[in-house]
C-alpha cells in the first residue's frame, strides 16, 4: 500500500510530463482509485506486482523525461530506474529458480553489461533448459492457443484465461470510454511522449486481452491517456465557460463598431446557449467521475478485500454467513496427524496446508514440477485401486478434498477435476478426458460417465453424501454446487477411511490405510 | 485518420473479447430451457461470473465503449472553432447523446451481468 500511493506520486509527475500538469493531476485521482490496480495492492491480495508496478511507471516517466529534456542525468537516472524495475523482475525469477549461486551470476552479467548481455544469459537460461516453463507462460502470450493446446497447467489458471468484456469493466469502468477519446488526443497533439504512451497503451491493452491478470499493467497507460481525455475535454469547456464572460465584457467596455464587433455580437448570441451547455456538460462529466469513483470503491470492498481462506455468502434472510472450514481442517491437520504426516491434495492448497497445518504436502503452488502434479491428477481420476498404488509410491498419509456440495461453493475440486484430468492426461496418456465426459457434457449425476462415478475424486468428495439432505424439497444427496442429485450414492472405500469432514462439509480428510496382510 | 480508425477498431476487437472468443469459443448466444413451456428461450449474457461470455453480449458491449470514446472526439470536433456552426451544434449533439447511450447501455449491460452490482 505505501507503493501504491508512490505509484499515485509517480503517475503525477508522468502525465505533467505528457500533457499538462492537469492531466497529471487526474492521473494520480483515477490511478488512485482504480480496480485493476487496486486488486494488487490492496492487504490480502498483495504480491510483487505492486512494486513492480511502481518501478514500472516510475521508470517509463524517468525515460520520457529523459527524451524530453535531452539531458545525460535524466538518462542515466531512468537506466537507474530501469535496472531498478529489472531487479525486481529478477527477484520473483530468484524464487522460481530457487538456486542463489546460479542467480548471483546471472545478476552479475546483467548488472555489468548492458541489455545485450542480459539477452545472452537469457539465451543461455532457455537453451539448458532451467527457464523453460517460465518461456511457456509468456510464448502464450504471443500465441495464446499455445498453452490450451501444449501445457494445460498454464492454461488451467484462472488468471490466465483470456479476458471477457466483464472483466475489462470491472476493472476499468468509464476508463475504457475515456481511453479510445485520450488515444485521440495524442494523435492530435503528437510527441515523443505521447507517441511512447500511446504504444504501451496500446500494447499493454493488446496483452491484457490476451490474459486477465495483465490488466494490471495496462491499468497505468489506460488511467494516464484516460486522464488526457478528461483534462483535454474540461480544458476545452472551462475555456469555453471563461471566453464567455471576457468577450462580453470586452464588448461592453470597447463597443467597436468594426466586423469584429458584429461578429463578437453575433457569438454573443449564440454564447448563453453554449454556456449553459458547457455548464451541463462540466456537471455530466463530474457526474461520470463520482459514478467512477463509487463503482470502484464498490469493487474493491466487494471483490478485493475478502481474505479468500474465510467463505463468507449471504443467507436467506440477508445475513451474512461466514464458512472457517478451510482453517478448521488445516488445524486438525496440525493438532491430530503425527508430524511426519504427507498430505496428498490439489496444488491450489499446497501453501495453505504447510502454513497453517504444518505438514508436508505433495504439490503446492509453485507448480515448478509438471510431472509430479500430473502424477496426483492421475491418482485423482483413478480407479480407487490404481490410485491406492500411486498413493503408496509417494508415500502419502492423509489425502485432501475440498468439496462444495452442501454450501453450494463453486470452487471445490469436483469442479477443478477436469484440469486434473487434462494435466494428468498431458503425461499419462492413459487418462483420456472423453472417458469422463457424456455427449461432450461433464456431469456427476446418474447420466455420469462410469469412469467418472468411480473414479477416486468422485469417491471421496461423494462418501456419505448420499444420505445427507442439504435441501428442502430435494433428496438426499441433492449436489448444491453442480444443482443436480448425484448418480452413485452408495461408495464403498476399500483403501482409505474418513478421518475428517469440517462442519460444512467443504474439507474432507481421508488417512490412508496400510496394505492388507499377505495371507 | 486511418491509423486511429485502425486503432479503433484494433481496441474494439479487444475489448470485446475477441481473442476469449478464439480460445474458449463460446457460442454465439446461450440458451436456457424454460421449466414451464419446455421452449428454448435464448440467453444473451452469461450469467454468474465475471469472467466468461458470449459472442454477441462481447460485441455489443465493445461497440459501447467505441461509441462513447466516440462521443468524446465529436464533442471535441464540436468545440473547435473552425466551422460552421450548424455543424458544430449536431456534432454536439451526436456526441453527447452517444455517451450518454453508450454510458447508459454499459451500466444496463453490467447489470445484468453481475446481479449483485452495487449492491452489499
Amino acid at each position: 500500500p505505501f507503493f501504491a500511493s508512490n505509484t499515485t506520486l509517480v503517475a503525477y509527475f508522468f502525465g505533467k510530463e505528457i500533457w499538462d500538469s492537469g492531466a497529471g493531476l487526474v492521473a494520480a485521482i483515477l490511478i488512485a482509485v482504480c480496480p485493476g490496480y487496486i486488486s494488487r495492492s490492496v492487504a490480502g491480495s498483495y504480491d510483487n506486482e505492486g512494486v513492480a508496478i511502481f518501478a514500472l511507471l516510475f521508470t517509463f516517466y524517468l525515460f520520457v523525461k529523459a527524451v524530453n529534456k535531452g539531458s545525460l542525468a535524466w538518462g542515466l537516472a531512468s537506466a537507474f530506474g530501469y535496472f531498478y524495475m529489472v531487479f525486481y523482475f529478477l527477484d520473483w525469477v530468484k524464487h522460481m529458480l530457487s538456486d542463489t549461486k546460479l542467480f548471483q551470476e546471472f545478476l552479475r552479467i546483467t548488472v555489468t553489461c548492458a541489455v545485450a548481455a542480459g539477452g545472452i544469459a537469457l539465451g543461455v537460461g532457455m537453451a539448458s533448459g532451467y527457464i523453460s516453463p517460465w518461456t511457456g507462460r509468456f510464448y502464450s502470450l504471443l500465441d495464446p492457443t499455445y498453452a490450451k493446446d501444449h501445457i494445460p497447467i498454464i492454461a488451467s489458471v484462472s488468471e490466465h484465461q483470456p479476458t471477457a468484456w466483464s472483466s475489462f469493466m470491472f476493472d476499468f469502468h468509464i476508463l475504457l470510454f475515456l481511453f479510445p477519446a485520450g488515444l485521440y488526443f495524442c494523435f492530435k497533439r503528437l510527441s515523443d511522449a505521447t507517441i511512447f504512451i500511446v504504444m504501451y497503451g496500446l500494447t499493454s491493452m493488446y496483452f491484457a486481452g490476451v490474459m486477465v491478470r495483465l490488466i494490471l499493467v495496462a491499468t497505468p497507460a489506460v488511467c494516464l491517456i484516460s486522464a488526457i481525455a478528461v483534462s483535454a475535454t474540461v480544458k476545452n469547456l472551462t475555456v469555453l465557460l471563461r471566453s464567455k464572460n471576457k468577450v462580453a465584457q470586452i464588448g461592453s467596455t470597447k463597443g467597436t463598431s468594426s466586423a469584429k464587433a458584429s461578429s463578437k455580437a453575433s457569438l454573443d448570441q449564440s454564447q448563453p446557449f453554449q454556456k449553459n451547455g458547457a455548464m451541463a456538460l462540466l456537471f455530466g462529466a463530474f457526474y461520470l467521475l463520482s459514478r467512477y469513483a463509487t463503482h470502484c470503491t464498490w469493487v474493491t470492498s466487494e471483490a478485493y478485500s475478502s481474505p479468500s481462506i474465510v467463505l463468507a455468502a449471504r443467507g436467506a434472510h440477508g445475513n451474512r454467513v461466514i464458512f472457517d472450514d478451510y482453517r478448521e481442517a488445516y488445524f486438525w491437520l496440525r493438532q491430530n496427524t503425527p508430524p511426519d504426516a504427507k498430505v496428498m491434495s490439489w496444488w491450489d492448497y499446497g501453501y495453505q496446508i504447510t502454513a497453517m497445518g504444518n505438514r508436508t504436502v505433495i504439490v503446492d503452488n509453485n507448480t515448478w514440477n509438471n510431472t509430479h502434479i500430473a502424477t496426483v491428477g492421475r491418482a485423482m481420476s483413478s480407479y480407487e485401486d490404481e490410485a491406492y498404488e500411486i498413493i503408496r509410491s509417494l508415500d502419502v498419509d492423509y489425502v485432501l478434498v475440498v468439496f462444495g456440495g452442501v454450501t453450494g461453493y463453486s470452487s471445490d475440486d469436483i469442479n477443478k477435476f477436469l484440469w486434473m484430468v487434462r494435466i494428468g492426461g498431458g503425461v499419462f496418456p492413459v487418462i483420456k478426458e472423453p472417458d469422463y465426459l457424456v455427449n461432450g457434457e461433464y456431469r456427476v449425476d446418474k447420466g455420469a460417465a462410469p469412469k467418472m462415478l468411480n473414479c477416486l475424486m468422485y469417491k471421496l468428495s461423494y462418501y456419505r453424501f448420499g444420505e445427507m439432505m442439504t435441501e428442502y424439497g430435494k433428496p438426499p444427496g441433492y449436489d448444491r454446487a453442480r444443482g443436480v442429485e448425484i448418480g452413485n450414492k452408495d461408495i464403498k472405500l476399500e483403501h482409505l477411511e474418513e478421518a475428517f469432514t469440517t462442519s460444512n462439509w467443504i474439507v474432507r480428510i481421508y488417512k490412508v490405510k496400510p496394505p492388507n496382510n499377505r495371507w | 485518420m486511418t491509423v486511429f480508425s485502425l486503432v479503433l477498431l484494433t481496441y474494439f476487437m479487444v475489448v470485446s473479447g475477441f481473442v476469449y472468443d478464439v480460445i474458449v469459443e463460446p457460442p454465439g448466444i446461450g440458451s436456457t430451457q424454460d421449466p414451464a413451456t419446455g421452449a428454448v428461450r435464448p440467453v444473451v449474457f452469461l450469467p454468474g461470473r465475471v469472467n466468461g461470455q458470449y459472442i454477441i453480449e462481447g460485441l455489443s458491449s465493445g461497440f459501447m465503449f467505441v461509441l462513447g470514446g466516440i462521443g468524446i472526439v465529436l464533442l471535441d470536433l464540436a468545440l473547435d472553432k473552425n466551422r460552421a456552426r450548424s455543424v458544430k451544434v449536431s456534432y454536439a449533439i451526436a456526441g453527447i447523446s452517444s455517451v450518454v447511450i453508450a454510458y447508459v447501455m454499459t451500466t444496463l449491460f453490467i447489470r445484468i451481468k453481475i446481479p449483485g452490482y452495487l449492491r452489499n
